[in-house]
């Protein structure tokens, strides 16, 4: 491939202070392309995605960020990352790690999106405006712009937190578990946001219990359970024994079209 | 200037400035690390007195240590900040008593440490309790957005390549500052109602951040006028009566947004399921 990755993680290992981490990692992103983190309930996906944040120490082996802007990859820090990475990386938590009372309206949450871009002294301009209402419409959320975030669904309130990523305009997308407790609507609304993003040549990666998800918008799945199991395009990576091993023995069912890992596609 | 004529104006310098910073504390949920803040600076206060000192300037000396302290805790989990302020409270508080009874002949009196004494309040305190609103407008006005992001969502903050603790830091430091502007009025155990009752009405009534930062300030101001007035009208003493009149408010916003939350008017919001809205 001639285009350099976004992200680039070589025998990387990322590891919280307690002890809880992830391991062996070995990944490459491209623009455009999009990868499913899958694995258990406390396999590291999370864990994997705050490490590229900064958020969480790196304890083994590199990371590299760059490429989307013609830029060589270049190695950065286990302090300075979030920082290094600032502007080229934007992250979609889950929706439980923040407060839902606080008295904010939609838009001013997709505008945070812009704050890394704005100085300290300098105020939201034209184009962030711009950045905004863009990002709103591609999730599907203008008409709803002012109105306060408390009062969103829980879905809307994942779109719109989509919204602030993609203000950011990012060159690689973080997803935590985006799909948890959506409807089917606004499920099929993040997938096809997630499409128009790849043909826009993001770079995204998403942590998922949702097998079928990772076959609808994903190129590469990378199978985690503490360290990383498998990696490779979809059809080759999610096969039964791979899904198994890395569930570790919870009762995998697997056809042409669905794969489903009863106890794990709504916890 | 009569003293009455200066009460009034303390009251409403002392009343914006608290109900401004406590717009922030409110949000952040910090309001009992306040309250915590406000029995710990007590025995600074009591040294103070007896030293010939500044009462504020005590105070002052006792929460910047307390604020090193806290915004430490802060950082811990959340549960282990909860518990510590609570030892910060009343450890703060037994300390000051102590201190109270061991040094004979104080030249205050203990109750106007406690509940302050707005009739009495000089010049300098009304000028320290106008800086410390001044400081506090101008630094929401230059960082107000990040202190929103933050107090919204730490994690994303964090992950867009933010630091907390500056943020933590500000509004600490803020908070003791309104705490040890608000002694003179208020006094220790009462400074906590002017911090916390006037942004909590406003937030009940106000659905922005900004409204909540306009709302705050005037709720607390209007306090403050009421409980100086109520105090001559009723000879009552002023500081329990300015907390009461900020209780007052608090009642009034609740009443207001109960009977908003009334079927007939209702605002129309897009309630899904609440399966739909489960997000663990």
């Amino acid at each position: 491939m001639t285009v350099p990755p976004v992200l680039r993680l070589r025998g990387a290992a990322f590891t919280y202070p307690g002890g809880a981490g992830v391991s062996g990692l070995q990944l490459d992103i491209s623009p455009g392309e999009a990868v499913a983190l899958i694995g258990p309930n406390g396999a590291g996906k999370s864990t994997l995605l705050k490490g590229i944040l900064g958020l969480v120490p790196k304890t083994a082996g590199t990371i590299e960020l760059g490429g989307a802007r013609g830029a060589a990859p270049a190695p950065i820090g286990r302090i300075g990352s979030a920082h290094a990475a600032s502007g080229m990386i934007a992250f979609l938590p889950q929706s439980a790690e923040l407060d839902p009372d606080f008295p904010i309206s939609l838009e001013q949450v997709v505008m945070q999106g812009r704050y890394r871009g704005l100085g300290l002294f300098r105020w939201p301009g034209r184009a962030d405006g711009a950045a905004v209402r863009h990002a709103l419409e591609t999730v599907g959320l203008a008409e709803l712009a002012r109105r306060p975030f408390g009062e969103l669904s829980g879905g809307q309130r994942q779109r719109g937190l989509l919204a602030r990523a993609l203000a950011s305009e990012p060159a690689l997308l973080l997803l935590d578990e985006p799909f948890n407790g959506l409807d089917q609507a606004n499920r099929d609304a993040l997938v096809d946001t997630i499409r128009t993003l790849k043909t826009r040549g993001v770079a995204v990666l998403v942590s998922t219990h949702d097998l079928e998800l990772a076959r609808l918008v994903c190129d590469t799945v990378v199978l985690v359970n503490g360290t990383q199991l498998a990696s490779g395009p979809v059809d080759e990576v999610l096969t039964l024994g791979n899904v198994q091993e890395c569930f570790e023995g919870l009762e995998v069912e697997l056809d042409e079209h669905t794969l489903v890992v009863p106890g794990h596609e709504g916890h | 200037m009569g003293y009455f004529e200066r009460a009034l104006l303390a009251a409403v310098v002392i009343g914006a400035g608290a109900g401004f910073v406590g717009a922030l504390v409110v949000v952040r949920r910090r309001t009992f690390f306040a309250q915590a803040l406000t029995h710990g600076t007590y025995p600074g206060a009591v040294a103070a007195a007896a030293l010939g000192v500044s009462v504020p300037a005590g105070a002052a000396v006792a929460s910047v240590a307390l604020v090193a302290v806290m915004a430490g805790i802060a950082r811990v989990r959340r549960q282990g900040a909860q518990v510590a302020a609570g030892i910060v409270l009343t450890g703060g508080f037994a300390a000051g008593a102590l201190l109270q009874a061991l040094i004979p002949g104080l030249p205050v009196r203990a109750e106007s440490l406690l509940v302050g004494s707005i009739l009495t309040v000089s010049d300098g305190d009304i000028l320290l309790a106008a800086s410390v609103a001044v400081v506090a407008v101008i630094c929401v006005a230059l960082f107000g957005t990040r202190i929103a992001f933050s107090t919204f969502d730490p994690h994303g903050f964090r992950a867009a390549g933010f630091r907390e603790w500056p943020v933590e830091l500000l509004v600490l430091g803020l908070t003791a500052a309104s705490v040890v502007s608000s002694l003179p009025a208020v006094g220790a155990i009462l400074a906590i109602a002017l911090i916390a009752a006037p942004a909590a009405a406003a937030r009940l009534v106000v659905t922005s951040f900004r409204g909540l930062l306009f709302a705050a300030p005037v709720i607390g101001a209007a306090a403050g006028v009421l409980g100086v007035l109520a105090s001559r009208g009723l000879a009552i003493a002023a500081g329990p009566a300015i907390a009461l009149a900020a209780t007052a408010f608090f009642l009034l916003s609740l009443g207001i947004s109960k009977l908003r939350a009334l079927p007939l008017k209702r605002v129309a919001i897009p309630v899904e399921t609440a399966e739909d809205a489960r997000i663990t």
